[in-house]
Formats: structure tokens, sequence, C-alpha cells
């Protein structure tokens, strides 16, 4: 370890201010409370800050940040620039620091994100130990109020002089070029340990259960009456997210420059406490309930990430606790309290193990695709047929959905109703939302931005020698499409195929020429209904709800796979109908719609329980979902 | 062809219609991508041949009805402008007298009998009277916000308001909550989109883009209720904009 006298230390920061080309980010003093900000000089430093009010991730995910640019007046032309601004921040406390460590896990994880990880790269971190406690924190109980790696240096302030312990070779340069330093002597190394030492008690408040032992707690008390009488509380501000160090959900919106020519795609915190978090086009809010949405933040932290990544989401920081007005957002409060009236009601909610196809491209800028054909299906849906200006094969599996871009308007998740392979691709869109009305009045020949394909999709090896029963209503049929045509196309692989198709009426029954076609291909079954037929249509078959086509079909539920893809209030019927025919769990396979942003995993909106729905479904093994709370 | 729009004031105070003037320099982009055919704060011409209508202030009287009426059937789509066009803003507050109480008060002994211009009804909102098509709220309202919800209705989008409540916006601009400073604030149960400016200035939101359309306004007492906040000033801030007559 390394000691700087006080002076030195000043010196050293106001070095780096003037001569480092680098942006100094410091704690600084904003009335009572404190901000990272930029510093003038070393003075506006203040180590003996308790808390932040909002965490140093602003700096790496800004609140507001530029995705892209675009020019929509011309073809399909987008500027994408990193910030590769460098920074220094300095003063992060060490549960911010394990926090930064979390959201390098998140963003630069499975697929990295350019955006941070340009940051990330750019921006050094000189950690400070804690000098003053956050009335809130509860770090001393996380382990989180002392940190050994994740900093490129470490500054201890012990009275008299700096103690600096170096974490990495960028960490050393810095100092070596622009401080005066010499070695800690084993006093002022003791002085260091005995801060460290005595810190957990100075915490006032005290975590009664190991943050090893939340998950299996939170197993336990999905039901708890805590999680109702709090929210009750809850003015669903989000402000409990927005000031969190380790909440990383974002939101992305088109903004376009008053000219109507340029514009940006920018990307905005956003937090699950907000009731449009999960809202889809449709209408549809998977989380209605505040005491739905107050119970994920907890679930969040404290189980889903720590199933998926290995760690608990939370570092004590207290931020979340300070701000809430009600004072309900406290982990510590809420752990204590399931820690000492546990309901030890299990409910297992493991995280299908499902690799998406490696995405290796930039995983936020659409690349541009031309419309070849548009196809009226009904009033409400039209099919486009789509070709990648690169020349590529989209290289979909069946199941598999898209972003579709248009600049100026947004993206919208479309499931691709072609099979694989050739070199256009189909999707049929329902219109209903800003970017699919849009859509509606593009012409042949204009552009689209496509990103993905994204989620799972069907796995078609494990349905080979398998008899087939698809069951879709409405915008559903179209994902299955894929599908089926993929098993016409290979059909000696499959056994006997029956398709069951609900529509709301006759005029909303979609892909008729397909529906015919695939009535008379070799042992197959297609049956249709319609929940109604209003005057002036047509129809001479069932009149019903799609569970009244089963008394019609016959199979044989071992050999026989069933595949359901409809709005999200069919489900339940026709799985009932299934186990009344004693169909067994693993032979039902189901796609499940939720509000599929980013396709990646980060965005954090189609979340089911522990589940992101864009990586490891939108195809599931019912036998796997079964049981989450938030499936059906 | 470029969308013609006017506007038209009602009870207000024109501030709002201010602000779109105050917008200097981007003026002169909008007037690149619609064609303005009625502004009196801004110009003399008029033309009752127009496809977007922006409406400010609220509704008193028989006459702006009839008036306001007629716009809406001239207009393809209709924008309600700022607090009193939105949710009637401060001019509902009248409201808690009758208008006989309220003549008494503000005109005592002038001679107003039979002049219809004092012939007036309970203070209304503008969508209490026509459909409204999109709402730009605030007293006044916020130009950026404006200029984004005319070129999201230019280029063919839906405008959608913020559903969230000031609070986010406020957090994200990583201001003291203003209760920490003493004072007290709306922004939990009020509709996000100016930026949080009166938070960001230490001073508490008072409701002038209206509540959430969710507001959950009984946990919103308990804060105000913990901080110590008296049942009067809880009642004057609460109605300010959003007066409705014994719903507090």
């Amino acid at each position: 370890m390394k000691a700087l006298s006080k002076e030195n230390w000043l010196e050293f920061i106001d070095r780096l201010i003037s001569e480092s080309g680098k942006e100094v980010i410091g704690v600084k003093a904003k009335g009572s409370k404190f901000v990272f900000a930029p510093l003038e000089e070393a003075k506006e430093l203040r180590l003996d800050y308790d808390v932040t009010i909002l965490p140093p991730k602003k700096q790496l995910l800004p609140p507001h940040e530029e995705l892209l640019t675009y020019d929509i007046t011309k073809p399909f032309e987008v500027l994408s620039r990193m910030d590769d601004q460098e920074k220094i921040l300095v003063g992060v406390h060490p549960y911010d620091v394990m926090a930064i460590h979390q959201m390098d896990e998140i963003y630069l994880g499975t697929h990295t994100d350019d955006h941070y990880d340009s940051r990330r790269k750019n921006t050094m971190i000189i950690a400070s130990d804690i000098l003053n406690v956050s009335e809130r924190s509860f770090a001393g109980s996380l382990g989180t109020h002392v940190v050994e790696t994740g900093f490129d240096l470490l500054v201890t302030d012990i009275g008299n002089s700096m103690i600096v312990n170096i974490g990495s070779e960028k960490g050393e340069e810095l100092i070596s070029k622009y401080a005066v330093v010499r070695n800690a002597n084993p006093k002022e190394i003791e002085a260091v340990d005995r801060l460290r030492e005595e810190l957990p008690g100075k915490y006032r408040r005290k975590l009664k259960v190991d943050k090893y032992q939340w998950e299996k707690l939170l197993s336990e008390n999905y039901e708890h009456p805590i999680w109702e009488e709090n929210s009750k509380k809850c003015l669903t501000c989000g402000s409990c997210t927005l000031v969190c160090p380790t909440c990383f959900c974002y939101d992305v919106q088109d903004v376009v420059n008053i000219n109507l020519k340029e514009g940006q795609r920018m990307r905005t915190w956003d937090g699950c406490l907000l009731r449009e978090f999960t809202a889809v086009a449709g209408g549809e809010v998977f989380r209605e309930t505040v005491k739905e949405r107050y119970r994920h933040r907890y679930y969040r932290k404290g189980m889903y990430l720590p199933v998926r990544n290995g760690f608990v989401a939370c570092v004590g920081c207290g931020r979340c606790a300070t701000q809430c007005l009600p004072d309900i957002a406290d982990p510590l409060e809420v752990m204590n309290v399931l820690a000492s009236y546990s309901m030890h009601e299990k409910h297992d909610m493991p995280i299908p193990d499902v690799k998406q196809k490696g995405i290796t491209d930039d995983l936020l800028i659409p690349e541009a695709a031309t419309i070849v054909r548009k196809e009226r299906q009904t009033d409400m849906e039209t099919l486009y047929v789509l070709k990648l200006d690169s020349g590529k094969e989209l290289g979909h599996r069946p199941g598999q959905f898209v972003e579709v871009s248009i600049f100026g308007v947004g993206e919208a998740p479309i499931s691709v109703s072609s099979s694989p392979g050739g070199e256009t691709f189909e999707l049929l869109v329902r219109r209903i939302g800003d970017l699919t009305t849009k859509l509606e009045t593009l012409k042949i020949g204009d552009k689209v931005g496509i990103r993905g394909p994204f989620g799972n999709g069907f796995d078609v090896k494990e349905l080979e020698g398998k008899d087939l029963l698809f069951i879709s209503g409405g915008c559903g049929l179209a994902p299955t499409r894929s599908l089926i045509e993929y098993v016409f196309e290979h059909r000696s692989d499959f056994g006997k195929v029956t398709i069951l198709y609900g529509c709301k009426e006759p005029g909303a029954i979609l892909f008729n020429d397909d529906l015919k076609r695939w009535h008379d291909q070799n042992d197959t079954v297609l049956e249709t209904t319609v929940d109604g037929c209003p005057d002036g249509q047509c129809w001479d078959g069932n009149i019903g709800v799609i569970t009244t086509l089963f008394p019609r079909i016959d199979f044989d539920p071992a050999s026989t796979i069933s595949i359901i893809v409809g709005p999200p209030v069919m489900y339940k019927f026709v799985i009932k109908e299934l186990k009344g025919r004693n169909v067994p769990d693993e032979n039902i396979i189901v796609s499940l719609e939720r509000r599929m942003k980013c396709g990646v995993g980060k965005c954090g909106h189609c979340q089911m329980n522990g589940i992101y729905v864009c990586l490891e479904g939108p195809v599931f093994k019912y036998k796997d979902v079964k049981d989450l709370p938030e499936a059906f | 062809m470029k969308p013609r729009v006017a506007f038209f004031d009602f009870a207000s105070c024109e501030g709002c219609q201010l602000q779109v003037v105050n917008l200097e320099e981007k003026i002169l982009d909008l007037i690149d991508v619609v064609e303005i055919v009625s502004f009196r704060e801004a110009m003399k011409e008029h033309s009752d041949d127009y496809d977007i209508a922006f409406i400010e202030g609220s509704i008193q009287r028989p006459m702006d009805e009839e008036r306001l009426k007629k716009i809406r059937k001239n207009a393809k789509i209709l924008v309600a402008l700022g607090a009193c066009a939105c949710i009637g803003g401060v001019n509902k507050l009248r409201n808690e007298w009758t208008v006989d109480q309220v003549k008494e008060e503000v005109y005592k002994d002038a001679d107003i009998e039979g002049n219809d211009l004092f012939d007036v009804f309970p203070t209304k909102a503008v969508d209490e009277v026509v459909d409204v098509d999109f709402y730009i709220p605030g007293c006044p309202i916020n130009r950026n916000e404006f200029v984004k919800i005319v070129s999201q209705i230019a280029i063919g989008r839906k405008p959608k308001l913020p559903s969230y409540p000031v609070c986010v916006e406020c957090k994200k601009n990583e201001n003291i909550c203003v209760f920490e400073l003493g004072k007290f604030c709306l922004g939990p149960v009020t509709r996000a989109g100016c930026d949080a400016i009166c938070p960001s200035f230490q001073d508490g939101c008072e409701g002038c883009r209206g509540f959430l359309d969710d507001p959950k306004m009984n946990c919103q007492k308990d804060v105000l209720r913990k901080y110590g906040i008296t049942l009067d000033e809880m009642m004057k801030r609460l109605n300010m904009f959003n007066y409705k007559k014994g719903v507090y």
C-alpha cells in the first residue's frame, strides 16, 4: 500500500483535473446531500460523504442516452456514436463498486452492450473506504462495506494521510504519473485495517438473515401478507428503482426533431414499479396490481438475479429506503419481517436452461430490410414480405421474433410467420400501436429496420417422429405458421398433424389460402372455429371458443405434442382440456407474449418471474413454467 | 401538404400560447412543417380552414361552448393546450361557489344583468364539452413537450403523455426530495412530462399537469400527514389546479 499526505492527495486530484485529459467526476455536496459531479478543483471532493442521491451508475448508464441518430428523409441511414470520453470516478464507496461489477455482468455478459462497453472501458474508478455510514445503509450486514477488487485505486482517509491500495495497472500508472507517494508504514496499514474492522459496528441497521438465505426465504414467501400490506402504502412512484445502483432496466423511444427530418433513438431509465413497464401494444398489462409490482422488485433482487447471475442484487446502500416517502422500500426491513415470520410455502421458480443463439452483431442497431410484398389479410392484419438489404438470410427458427423499427416511431416485436430459409421472410402484423399503424402506410420498396431474430424458437428436432397438435387463437397462428410450414416441408419427419384454429369472427381468419392448403395435406386434420358470426359475414363451420373443437378430434396423448399459441386468456382453458384428455405436461408446448423490448435480456420488460421471455422463451415447455405464478 | 394549424383561446391567461411564441428559432422549424392559419397572439390573419386546432383555456359560457363545438367540427385533430384546457385548472376553483355567489363577489353592483358575456356556468375543461384527441398539459405548457407532441402528430404517431409521476423525472435529475427540504409536493400523484421543473428549483409540485390516471391519493395523503402538513394546506394544494368539489 502507498501513502500520501493530505496536501499531496489534493494535488494529485488537481493534477488529474488539469493534466490527465480525463473528466474527473467526484463526490460533491449538493445542499445537505451529495452527488457525483464533475470536479473543478480537488477542494470540492467530499470523501466524508455518507451516500450520494444517485449512484455512480448514472455515469455508465445515463438516465437519458442517445443510442443512434437517423435521418428519416433518407432511405435508411443510421449513425451510432459511442461515448468514449475518458473519465475518472473519485470516491466510489465499496457497495457502489460492487454494484458496478453487477452491472458489468448484465451489460457485458452474454450479449455485450456496445454503448455501456464504451463508457466502461473509458472509466477508471478511484474507490474510497466509507468514513461516515449512511443512516439507512446496511452494507455492514451484506459485506459490501469493504471491497477488494473492482477498482483502479482504493483510498482510505486515516486522518493525517491518505492510504492508497492499487487495484489495477492503470491505477498504478495514474498514481505514479500524477502523485507523490511513499510506501505506507505499518502503523498506517494498521489504521486502515482498524477502520475497516470497526466499520460494521457503525451500522445501526442489521439484517437478521444472511444474504445467501434470501433466495430460500423468498421462495417460501411468495404469498406472504407483507406484499399486500406494504403495497397498499405504495405510491408506485418508482423512486426506489430509479435511485438503486442495481436496477438496470431501461426503455427506448424515438424522438423526432421538429423539422421532421432527423431524430434520435433514446434510451432512458425505466422501473418495474411503474404500471406500463409490462404493458404491450394490445393493452395487456402483465403485472397489473401494485402488489405484483412491489413484490417483483424484491424477488428480482433477492431471488431472480441470484439464481441467474449468482449475486444478490442489493448492495445495502439504503438509497431506496431514504427516498421512499411511505418508507416501504427498505429491503432490510422486508427481509427481517420474512425472517421472523416465514410462510414456508415453497415456490420453485427455475429458469429453463436455454441457450439463445449467439448474437454477435450490434445489439441495438437495426439493419435495413425492404418490403417486397404486402398482402392484406383482414381489416386489422397485413402480411409483409421482407428482404434484408444485406442479401443475407434472416436465419431464424420457427417461433422466433424480430424487432421491427421505423425511425421516428420506434420498435415493435413481431414473430416471424414464414418457415426458415429463403431470401425473404414474412411478418404478420396487426395494426394496434404506433409502429404497426405506421407500417401499414409504407409501400413496397420502403425500408424498415430489423433486429434479431430473438428468442429460442421451437426445438424442431425434439418434435421429430411425434404427432403434432397445433392449437392457435387469433394472431397466434402467425408464429405457429412458421412451424407448420416447416413440418410440411419435412413431412416425413413428423407423424400425424392436427391443426385447431380459433378466431373472433370469420372476417378475422388469417392465412385463408394456407389453411386450405394445409387441409389438403396427407394425414392432416384441420378444424376451425369462430367465437361468433356478426351480421353480414358468412360462416358454416363451428361456432364457439377453441375448446369446442376438441370433441371433434382424436389423438394419442402419449405420442402427441401439443403446441399452443394464442391470446393470454386462451392458455388456461386449452390446457385444462388437454389435461382432461390425459396429455402429460411434458407433451405441451406454449409460446407466451410479453413486452419484448431489447430482445437480449437486459431491459427487463418481458420478465416473467425469473425468466426473460426474450431469452428463455417465448417458446416454453409447459412443465417448465406451469408453476410460475406469473406465467398464465 | 403541410397540416394547417390554428390556435384558439378561451378563459385563460394566454400564457400557453406565449410559450409557443417563445419557441423563438424553433418556431421557424415549426412553420416549415405546419402552416399556421390562425394565431391571434402572433398574427392578424385568420382562417377557418384548418386541420389541427389548439385550444387554450377553460370553458365558461354557453357562447364558448358553441364556439368550441364549431372548432371541433372544423378540425380533424383537436389538442387541449395547457392546464385550463386540459383539466380546468385554476379557473375551476370558482366551482366551489355558485355562479351567483361568484358574480356577487366579483362584480357587486356592476350592471351585468342580461349581458351574455357574463352568462357563465361552472367552469369546464375542454373535454367536458367536446372530444379531445391529445393533451398538452401544464401551467404553462412545457415548450419541449409541445414540440415533441406536435412532431409526433405530424409524423403520424399518437402522442402519449407519461403515465408515471413527476418523481421519475425528479429522481433522474438527482434533486433533493422537497420533503427533505421541509416543503411538500404533489409529484407522486402528478403526471410527469415537465422534467420536474418545480422540484428541480426546490419547490413542491402543485399538480398543474393533472393527476395520474390512477393516483395513489390515499398514500399521498398519508405521506403529507406523516410530514405534518395540515389538512388546510393539503386541500389548498390539491385543489389549486385539480379542483373537484368534495373529492379530496
